[in-house]
């Protein structure tokens, strides 16, 4: 449950144009199944179609799904328009095929958490749980 | 210490836990006799080069020749793509096999404006005759068997005009191109790109000119493998990758084409995954089932027509992107299934590949794990040196049941494209990966270092340190700018409206030559496309950002 006692909401997407949509579908459907409320928006998305959906969503939490070698291009511009549409307090995570020694990168851009493949998916429950509820 | 040795105690005691393949087929303890009771040598096997081909396409097998070793690769700018080709030539490979990038595979040009920070990733980049010019710079494309990972007609036709501008005599060129934009639906782009009507019949195109005007090039390569990395298991992957098979050759019978005129040179890219008898099997029955196919309900009369000629891609999904090194071990077993399966070509991952681009050191370890096999290991001596066993027999029996089951499933739908259209497929696809991640999740199926004898992440070593040079996109975007503004403007205008004429004579009239053409003339390949594509009631740009850059041709 969110702060507001709902569900938490989470929007997940990839942005640009590799079509790996396989992570992204899966985790869509276990977050559903962990009782969450998942926008999924897929492949081929614009980062703005994105961070608009996620406002007019209202959405507690970004996830974004990279396969394409792409992450540390798209993630700034992500998070620049998540400010810009007042969602800058809600999380942007990110996941997929991220080399570790880009991890640090990513955080020092602003994102919440990565979670590379692999990870037990409980640990993305339970840590988009954690922040949506001290939301 | 007493809690290792109690870990320890319970390691000796470990056994089998899942008798099953992972398709799920259950297993016996041992297989007999008597599993093969009523067993009939020649009509399930016959002999190596011999129909149903079970045993290989070929009597001597890789005593003629081995497997072509032909690694994928592609990144950057063509130019960075073309030294790779050389590097891969040093190490000793044995045909090129390049990928075109994320902007290039939705058939869009580079300096699209929606596709700026996608160019030169995932890929090679193509736009023009210019780029594919840089990308075989230097390399003889008469000599050389040259692989296309690319599923629209420009590429080829970029190809094409090379060779012919350097003076080759293009019947003499020998290669692949995938063709396959099917697939692409669900595993790289949406309807968008690849809309079904204009997808068909170019892809007919293709496979019409490659076989009138490149009698050796394979104008389709079904690709099984992209399907498989979905997640569904080995029976689906011949089922299914059959039923988009038998779409195109329905299609290019319909052209007018005699099966015979062209189904020998279909060819077929399938995965080897990581159950090592269950792949061999696989791949046997693939071959025994297609022959029977092309014989039996396409009534091809010619022997070459009913070879299932495939390459493996060895499985990048089964590959873990912790403690990394053991993928290599991973790499090596499936190689070696595409080989005991009797593989045509072969593409080795990169141990790196589940984190990034592959660096030099990991490719050629690729190569050179392909090299073992064929020189120290002995296994390429003998044509098909699994068959007899009563265990690999049986399983290639029931992987040919259960598939035919599948495919008769998906004939009722209307084939591959009712069942595309239905949603059948995607279904399954989703399905199966739901149910591939929760087997892992909840133990079933142990992933060594992801879910079982794991370290901590500190203690993984650092991988993936080739990065695609940062400044590449936007020196590819710089070039392809400059290559318009330095066209001759009228050539190019006269050119898109021969493409717009031809493009309105009907979905029989072959659009390969007159795009051969209009690349030579200077025109993009998105112009090209764009062009056909407004004819055939499709937006010039498939995202409807850009206009038709010379509305004049429709005057």
């Amino acid at each position: 449950m969110n702060a507001a006692g709902n569900k938490p909401r989470i929007l997940i997407s990839k942005v640009g144009h590799d079509g790996h949509d396989r992570g992204a579908k899966v985790l869509a459907t276990m977050l559903r199944d962990a009782g969450m409320e998942v926008i999924y928006l897929g492949a081929h998305q614009a980062p703005e179609a994105v961070i608009v959906t996620a406002l007019q969503e209202d959405v507690d939490i970004v996830g974004i799904s990279y396969l394409g070698g792409d992450h540390l291009k798209y993630t700034p511009k992500l998070l620049k328009l998540m400010k810009e549409k007042g969602l800058g307090a809600r999380p942007l995570i990110v996941g997929g095929i991220i080399p570790r020694q880009d991890i640090p990168l990513l955080k020092e851009q602003g994102v919440a958490e990565v979670f590379v493949p692999g990870m037990p998916f409980s640990q993305i429950v339970d840590f988009i749980n954690e922040k949506t509820s001290a939301k | 210490m007493s809690s290792n040795v109690d870990k320890m105690a319970e390691a000796y005691m470990q056994k089998v836990k899942r008798p099953m393949t992972w398709s799920g087929i259950p297993l016996e303890e041992e297989y007999r006799p008597e599993d093969l009771s009523g067993f009939d040598y020649s009509k399930s096997l016959g002999n190596a080069g011999t129909y149903p081909y079970t045993r290989g396409i070929h009597a001597n097998m890789y005593r003629g020749r081995f497997w072509t070793t032909r690694e994928v690769c592609g990144f950057g700018t063509p130019a960075d793509s073309n030294k790779w080709l050389k590097f891969q030539i040093n190490e000793g490979v044995g045909g090129l096999n390049v990928i075109f990038d994320l902007a290039g595979s939705m058939g869009l040009d580079s300096d699209h404006p929606a596709v700026e920070e996608d160019v030169g990733l995932g890929g090679c980049p193509f736009t023009s005759i210019q780029d594919m010019d840089e990308l075989t710079a230097d390399i003889p494309l008469d000599k050389v068997s040259f692989s296309l990972i690319a599923g629209d007609p420009m590429t080829l036709s970029a190809y094409v005009a090379v060779a012919q501008n350097r003076g080759i005599d293009i019947s003499k060129l020998v290669g692949t191109i995938q063709n396959e934009p099917l697939h692409a639906r669900w595993c790289a782009a949406d309807a968008r790109f690849y809309p079904l009507d204009l997808c068909y019949k170019q892809s007919t195109d293709i496979i019409e000119f490659c076989t009138r005007s490149i009698p050796k090039w394979t104008p389709v390569n079904i690709n099984l493998y992209d399907l498989r990395e979905t997640g569904i298991n080995a029976v689906q992957e011949i089922a299914f990758g059959f039923s988009i098979a038998m779409a195109h050759l329905d299609a290019v019978i319909a052209r007018g084409l005699s099966i015979d005129d062209f189904a020998k040179r279909f060819a077929f890219y399938c995965s080897c995954h990581i159950d090592l008898f269950e792949e061999v099997a696989k791949l046997r029955a693939a071959r025994r089932m297609w022959a029977r196919l092309i014989k039996e309900k396409y009534k091809a009369q010619n022997p070459q027509s009913w070879w299932f000629r495939f390459a493996v891609h060895t499985a990048g999904s089964s590959l873990t992107y912790q403690q990394p090194m053991n993928n290599i071990i991973r790499i090596a077993y499936e190689a070696l299934a595409a080989v005991l399966g009797g593989a045509q070509s072969l593409h080795a991952c990169s141990f790196d590949e589940p984190v990034a681009l592959p660096t030099r050191d990991s490719q050629r370890l690729a190569v050179r794990t392909q090299q073992i096999l064929a020189y120290e290991t002995g296994v390429a001596n003998v044509a098909d040196p699994l068959g007899g066993s009563y265990y690999i027999e049986t399983l290639t029996d029931k992987i040919e049941e259960e598939a035919t089951k599948i495919l008769d499933q998906i004939e009722e739908m209307g084939g591959a494209i009712g069942a595309i259209k239905s949603g059948w497929f995607e279904n399954e696809i989703n399905g199966a990966s739901l149910r591939f991640q929760r087997q892992i999740e909840n133990g079933d199926r142990i992933l060594v270092g992801v879910n079982d004898f794991t370290i901590p992440p500190e203690e993984e070593p650092i991988v993936g340190t080739h990065q695609i040079p940062p400044e590449s996109g936007p020196l590819q975007i710089s070039n392809v700018k400059a290559f318009k503004a330095s066209r001759d403007q009228s050539k190019v205008i006269e050119a898109l409206r021969k493409v717009r004429a031809e493009s309105q004579k009907g979905d029989k009239f072959n659009l390969m030559p007159v795009s051969i053409e209009a690349l030579k003339a200077g025109a993009t390949r998105a112009e090209i496309q764009g062009t056909i594509r407004e004819v055939y009631g499709y937006p010039y740009d498939p995202l409807e950002v850009i206009e038709h850059p010379f509305p004049s041709i429709k005057e």
